[in-house]
C-alpha cells in the first residue's frame, strides 16, 4: 500500500495554524439577531408564571419565547427532552425562556427583564436515592414518551432505562469459586472542554425552508431530531457544520438548536445567533454522567475469574434522550477484556436534577474501566498474583466470548498487555525518585470498546472526478480534531492509485453531502471509510467501463497505477485517468458516458441486536478495539501531588490508516485520561456547578504532559477498510485506572472515586497512617 | 458586562479628582485582569472605569540598597520577575510574582493591582507582609504611606478613603534569606490553594500565609517561637504546628480545611527545613 499506512500531512493542517479554520461562531450574517436565554435558579421547580412583557416591550427585541411556544419533546433515542421548559425546570439552568434582539446586550437585558413565579420542588441529587420507590418523580409522564424499541423506561420511578444481562448460571460460579469480591467505586461528572464553545445560527426564510448553522459532529442526526420537533419535512431544512473545534461526544446531539429554531422562526429572514460561554458549556450543553459502580467477582484460586455481577446507576441527569445508550453501551461491555463465562449486569439510567448527561469520548467505557481495572488489582493483590499475571490469565484471546456472547475473532488485547508492560518496564521497580518524600509507583490497565450504534445504521460517500483527474470527494463523516477528512482521502487514493493531495474532501451540509448517520462512536474510519473504499472502487469500475473501449479490450484486463488506466499485459499502453473525467469522447468527436462519479453506500453488516430479557447478542457490534495503558507516577507524600511521569500506550487499532495521526490521538487521549484522574470534577452542589469555568476545573497543561509512549498492534479487521479498526474513543479509556493503579503501587492507597487530587490523598496517607 | 464609561486620566492628580468625583461608582483598574473579569461576571458594575495605563509616573521599578525596592503601580508580574534586582534581592517576590496565573496574565496584571485587589489568597501578599512593605497612597489630601498588614483589611476591603489610589509599593531593603511557596491543585495557571513566605532577616524569622484566613496574614506565635531559641528539628516541627493554630482556613471548591492546615505545616517546616 501506498499511501493507506503513511503520515499524511492533515488536510486541514495548513487552515488550522494559520487560523483561517472557519468555525460556525466565525461566520458572518447580514442583519443578524442575537439570542439569549432566560434559565431556571432552581433545579427543580414547578413553573407557576412567566411574564414577558416587560422584555417585549425593550426596543430592540425581536421576539420572547417560552416552553408554551414550542411543546413537543425531543430525543434521538427517548422523546424525553423540552428545548425550553415546559410546566417544570428540571435542573438549575434550564432554559424557561429566550429572546432575540438586535445586539447581545439588549437580549441580555431582555433576560433579565422577564420576571418568572416557580415553586421548588423536592429534587434528586444521586442516582441511587433517585432509584429508591419514594424518590420525588422527575418525569411523571415517563411512560408515554416515544422511545426506540431497544430503550426500556420504568413507569412510576426514574428509571429511564434498565439493562439486563445474563450469561451463563452466576450464582452457581459464585458458590463454587475459590474467592468472592465486592467493591463499589464512584466516578463523577467531568465536562468535555473542547476548545471550541457550541455555537448556532438558525435562519427561517418566509418560504418555509429552514438552514442552520451550527458546531455538530452529525449534522444529519441533528437535522432529523430537529425537523421532527419543529415538524420539518427533511428537504426544507438544512444544517450545515463548518470546522469544528472538538466535540468528544458534547456535539452530537442537539443541545442549543432548538432554542435558536423557533426564535428563528419568528422572525422570517433574520439569522439569529446563540454562541455559548465557556461557563455556559460546563453548565448548559452536555456532561459526562455520573456513575456508582459495584463489582462482584468470583475467582477460583489459580486466578480465573469465573462470574461477575455488576450494578451500575447511571447519573443521567435531567433528560436522558441521548443518556439511556451509554447506559447500555455500558452493559454491553461491562467486564471489560476478559473472558468471563457467568455474567449478571444491571445497569440503570437515572435521572437526577443535575446537568443533562451526553455521549464522551469512551460512551461509558472510561467510567466503568476505572472500576474493573482498578478491581482486577484489587483481586490480584488481595490473592498474590501479579496485575500483569491476572490479565494474562483473564484477558480475551481470539475465539474468546463477550459479555454479551459475541465470539471474538480478531482479538490483540494479549500483545498489547505484554508490549505496554515491556515499554513500562512493569517487571522493574521505578527509579529512585531520590527522595524519601516522593514515591514512586507503576500501573497497567486495559480496556476495550465498540461502536455503540444502533445495528443498521448507513453512511454514504460520492465521489466526484474533475477535468484535470483530481476529485472532490464528499461525505457528512465531520472532522472534529480527529483527522477524518485526512482519512477518508487515504483511502480514497490508495484505491484511485492517486497521491491524496489529488483529493479534496468536503463535509458538513445535509443539502450538499451525502447522508451519514453520526460521527460518533469511533465508527468513522471503519463506516465511512468502508463507504469511501465503495465509492472509490465504483469510481474506478466506471473508469474501467470506458476505459476498456479507448484501449480495445475488456476491463478485466485493466488496472489503475499511479493515476494511470494500464494494461496487465502491456503495462507500457497506459492512458492517464483524468482522459475519461467527462466520459469518452469517440474519434468522431461523439461522446459517451459523461462525468465519473463514484457512490458508496454502507451498513454495518449482520449486526443484530440484544435480547430484552438476557441481553446477549450474537453480534451487537461491528468490532471491538482493546488495548492497554501503563502509567508511572511520582506521589509527594507531603503535598498529596501527583505528578505523571510516564504513560504508554499500545492499542490493537488494526490496519493504521496514519500512524502520526494515530499518534496523536492516542497521546492526547492519555492526556485527557489523566486529567480526569487528577483534575477534573464538576463540582455539585444542590445542583449547582460549583466550578463552572477554567478557574476552578483544571485540566492539564504541558507543563504536566508526561512521557508518552505510543505503539500500535496492527491485527487486521476482517470487514473494516484495508484492514483498519476505530480507535479515537478507546485509546482513552484505561489511562485513568492505569494511573490509579500506578498510585496504589507507589503509596498502598487505593482511591475508589475519581479525581486523586492532592487532598483526597493526603487525607489517604492519613488515615493508612492511623491504622499503621 | 454592564455599560460602563472609560475615563482615561494622565496624571495622578487627574485620576485622584476623578476618582474622588464618582466615588463608588468608579474603579481604577490597570492590568484589567481582575476587575474586567469581575464585571464581566456582574460581580463589579461601575458606571466609570478610570483607567490608570496612561500616567507614565506609575510606571517603572526602581531599587537602591539605601531606599530599597520601589514597584509602580503599572509595573507588571513579568516585569517585576524579571527584574535583575527583584530576582537578586527579593527572590521570594520574583517567585510570587512569576507564579500568578497564567503568562499572558503575568504581561499584563500587577503587583499592586494584586495587593488592592485584598484577594485572601493574592500571591505576591505574602513576601511583602514578611518584608513589611509600605504602600504609597495618592489621595485629594496629597499622599500617606501605611503598612501593608494595615492596608489589606478584609476579604476585598483596604483602607483607602474617598478619592485615594495606591501609587506604589516600597519594599525595605534587608538581607533575607528564605522561600516562597505556591501550592495549588496544577503547577502552572492555578490560584493558590495556599501560598505562604519564610524569612530570616538579621537572625529573626518572618512568617506570612495567605488563603487560610480573610486576608494575609503574619503568624507572629510562630516568629516569637523562632526567634527564641536555635533551629531544631523539633522546633521546626513545633513551629510548623503552632502556625496552624494562627490561620482559620475554610472549605471551598479548591480544597478542604485540613489539607490547608496540612500545607501551611508543610510550608513552615519547608521553609524552615532549608534555613536551619
Amino acid at each position: 500500500m501506498k499511501v493507506v499506512g503513511t503520515s499524511v500531512e492533515r488536510l486541514d493542517a495548513v487552515k488550522k495554524v494559520t487560523g483561517t479554520a472557519q468555525f460556525a461562531d466565525d461566520i458572518q450574517f447580514s442583519r443578524p439577531l442575537f439570542a439569549q436565554v432566560k434559565r431556571s435558579p432552581y433545579p427543580h421547580a414547578k413553573i407557576l408564571r412567566i411574564d414577558t412583557s416587560k422584555a417585549k416591550a425593550l426596543e430592540g427585541v425581536r421576539c420572547v419565547i417560552t416552553g408554551d411556544y414550542y411543546k413537543k419533546r425531543s430525543g434521538l433515542y427517548l422523546e424525553d427532552k423540552n428545548f425550553l421548559a415546559v410546566g417544570t425546570a428540571k435542573f438549575r439552568g434550564e432554559p424557561v425562556a429566550a429572546v432575540a434582539a438586535e445586539s447581545k446586550e439588549i437580549a441580555e437585558e431582555a433576560c433579565r427583564l422577564i420576571e418568572v413565579e416557580y415553586e421548588e420542588l423536592p429534587a434528586v441529587f444521586d442516582a441511587l436515592e433517585g432509584m429508591k420507590p419514594d424518590a420525588p418523580l422527575i418525569h411523571p409522564d415517563l411512560h408515554t414518551y416515544k422511545v426506540a424499541p431497544i430503550f426500556y423506561p420504568q413507569k412510576g420511578t426514574n428509571i429511564s432505562h434498565h439493562y439486563v444481562l445474563r450469561k451463563g448460571d452466576p450464582d452457581k460460579a459464585f458458590a463454587e469459586a475459590d474467592r468472592v469480591f465486592d467493591n463499589s467505586f464512584y466516578i463523577p461528572h467531568v465536562q468535555h472542554v473542547p476548545i471550541e464553545p457550541h455555537a448556532c445560527t438558525a435562519q427561517y426564510m418566509p418560504d418555509g425552508e429552514l438552514t442552520i448553522w451550527a458546531a455538530c459532529q452529525s449534522p444529519f442526526a441533528v437535522r432529523r431530531a430537529l425537523a421532527e420537533t419543529f415538524d420539518f419535512p427533511l428537504n426544507k431544512i438544512r444544517v450545515i457544520s463548518k470546522a469544528v473545534g472538538g466535540g468528544f461526544g458534547c456535539k452530537a446531539g442537539t443541545t442549543l438548536e432548538g432554542i435558536v429554531i423557533p426564535l428563528a422562526m419568528l422572525c422570517p429572514g433574520r439569522p439569529v445567533k446563540l454562541t455559548y460561554t465557556r461557563e455556559d458549556e460546563f453548565q448548559y450543553a452536555y456532561v459526562r454522567q455520573g456513575l456508582h459502580i459495584r463489582i462482584q467477582t468470583a475467582v477460583r484460586k489459580d486466578g480465573k475469574i469465573i462470574g461477575s455481577r455488576n450494578t451500575l446507576a447511571w447519573d443521567g441527569g435531567a433528560y436522558t434522550e441521548y443518556g439511556v445508550n451509554i447506559v447500555k453501551a455500558a452493559g454491553w461491555g461491562c467486564v471489560g477484556p476478559y473472558d468471563i463465562d457467568n455474567i449478571a449486569t444491571d445497569s440503570y439510567c437515572v435521572y437526577t436534577n443535575h446537568p443533562v448527561g451526553g455521549p464522551y469520548r469512551g460512551f461509558g467505557m472510561s467510567e466503568i474501566h476505572f472500576a474493573i481495572e482498578q478491581n482486577l488489582d484489587m483481586v490480584a493483590n488481595e490473592m498474590d498474583i501479579s496485575p500483569l499475571d491476572i490479565r494474562r490469565i483473564n484477558g480475551i484471546r481470539e475465539g474468546g466470548i463477550s459479555a454479551t456472547g459475541q465470539k471474538i475473532e480478531v482479538a490483540g488485547y494479549q500483545e498489547c498487555l505484554e508490549r505496554a508492560a515491556q515499554l513500562l518496564e512493569y517487571d522493574k521497580p521505578c527509579e529512585p525518585s531520590g527522595s524519601p518524600t516522593k514515591l514512586r509507583g507503576k500501573g497497567l490497565a486495559g480496556g476495550w470498546k465498540a461502536p455503540s450504534m444502533p445495528t443498521d445504521v448507513a453512511s454514504s460517500v460520492i465521489i466526484r472526478m474533475n477535468e484535470d483527474g483530481t476529485f472532490v470527494l464528499l461525505c457528512s463523516c465531520h472532522d472534529m480534531g480527529q483527522g477524518s477528512d485526512t482519512v477518508m482521502a487515504q483511502i480514497a487514493a490508495e484505491t484511485l492509485t492517486v497521491d491524496p493531495s489529488k483529493i479534496t474532501v468536503r463535509t458538513g451540509d445535509t443539502d450538499h453531502t451525502p447522508y451519514e448517520w453520526q460521527t460518533v462512536a469511533s465508527r468513522s474510519t471503519y463506516c465511512a471509510g468502508n463507504a469511501t473504499k465503495l465509492a472509490a472502487e465504483d469510481l474506478r469500475n466506471k473508469i474501467l467501463e470506458v476505459a476498456q473501449i479507448k484501449l480495445g479490450t475488456w476491463k478485466n484486463d485493466l488496472y489503475l497505477e499511479d493515476g494511470y488506466v494500464c494494461r496487465k499485459f502491456y503495462p507500457d499502453m497506459k492512458v492517464p485517468m483524468s482522459t475519461f473525467a467527462l466520459g469518452l469522447s469517440l474519434p468522431d468527436q461523439s461522446g459517451i458516458a459523461g462525468p465519473m462519479i463514484g457512490v458508496g453506500s454502507f451498513t454495518v453488516p449482520n449486526n443484530i441486536a440484544a435480547d430484552i430479557k438476557t441481553g446477549l447478542s450474537p453480534k451487537p457490534v461491528a468490532f471491538w478495539t482493546m488495548g492497554v495503558n501503563g502509567a508511572e507516577v511520582e506521589v509527594d507524600t507531603e503535598t498529596g501531588k501527583i505528578k505523571v511521569l510516564k504513560m504508554v500506550s499500545v492499542f490493537d487499532a488494526g490496519k493504521v490508516i496514519n500512524p502520526q495521526m494515530y499518534e496523536g490521538q492516542a497521546e492526547g487521549a492519555m492526556v485527557q485520561a489523566m486529567g480526569t484522574a487528577l483534575y477534573e470534577e464538576l463540582k455539585l452542589d444542590h445542583g449547582r456547578v460549583m466550578n463552572p469555568s477554567f478557574v476552578d476545573y483544571k485540566i492539564p497543561t504541558f507543563d504536566d504532559m508526561p512521557e508518552l509512549v505510543v505503539e500500535a498492534v496492527e491485527k487486521a479487521e476482517p470487514t473494516g477498510p484495508y484492514g483498519a479498526r476505530g480507535i479515537g474513543e478507546i485509546v482513552m479509556v484505561p489511562g485513568a485506572p492505569a494511573i490509579a493503579n500506578a498510585v496504589a503501587n507507589a503509596i498502598g492507597c487505593r482511591f475508589l472515586r475519581m479525581p486523586l487530587t492532592p487532598d483526597v490523598v493526603l487525607a489517604a496517607l492519613r488515615e493508612k497512617n492511623k491504622k499503621q | 458586562m454592564k455599560e460602563f464609561q472609560y475615563l482615561l486620566p494622565h496624571t495622578v492628580a487627574e485620576a485622584v479628582a476623578l476618582k474622588e468625583k464618582y466615588d463608588k461608582a468608579a474603579v481604577f483598574m490597570a492590568g484589567a485582569t481582575d476587575v474586567v473579569v469581575r464585571m464581566r461576571d456582574y460581580l463589579l458594575t461601575p458606571e466609570y472605569v478610570i483607567d490608570l495605563k496612561a500616567i507614565p509616573e506609575l510606571g517603572g521599578i526602581t531599587f537602591s540598597k539605601e531606599k530599597g525596592l520601589h514597584i509602580g503601580a503599572l509595573a507588571t508580574m513579568n516585569e517585576i520577575c524579571a527584574d535583575e534586582n527583584v530576582k537578586q534581592y527579593y527572590p521570594t517576590l520574583a517567585k510570587a510574582a512569576g507564579s500568578v496565573g497564567s503568562k499572558q496574565v503575568r504581561n499584563r496584571a500587577t503587583c499592586i493591582g494584586n495587593i488592592v485587589n485584598a484577594s485572601p489568597l493574592a500571591d505576591t501578599a505574602t513576601p511583602l507582609y514578611c518584608y513589611d512593605a509600605i504602600v504609597e497612597i495618592a489621595g485629594p489630601n496629597g499622599t500617606r504611606e501605611l503598612p501593608i498588614t494595615e492596608f489589606i483589611l478584609f476579604v476585598r476591603k483596604v483602607a483607602l478613603e474617598r478619592g485615594e489610589m495606591v501609587t506604589g509599593i516600597r519594599v525595605p531593603f534587608k538581607e533575607a534569606q528564605g522561600e516562597f511557596c505556591k501550592i495549588s491543585r496544577r503547577d502552572q495557571v492555578d490560584l493558590s490553594t495556599v501560598c505562604g513566605t519564610v524569612l530570616k532577616i538579621d537572625g529573626t524569622y518572618r512568617v506570612a500565609m495567605g488563603s487560610v484566613a480573610p486576608q494575609p496574614r503574619r503568624l507572629p506565635k510562630t516568629e516569637a517561637l523562632l526567634n527564641g531559641a536555635p533551629l531544631t528539628p523539633e522546633r521546626i516541627e513545633e513551629a510548623a504546628q503552632l502556625a496552624t493554630t494562627e490561620v482559620s482556613p475554610i472549605d471551598d471548591v479548591r480544597a478542604d480545611k485540613q489539607y490547608r492546615l496540612d500545607m501551611v505545616a508543610y510550608i513552615v517546616r519547608n521553609a524552615l527545613g532549608k534555613l536551619a
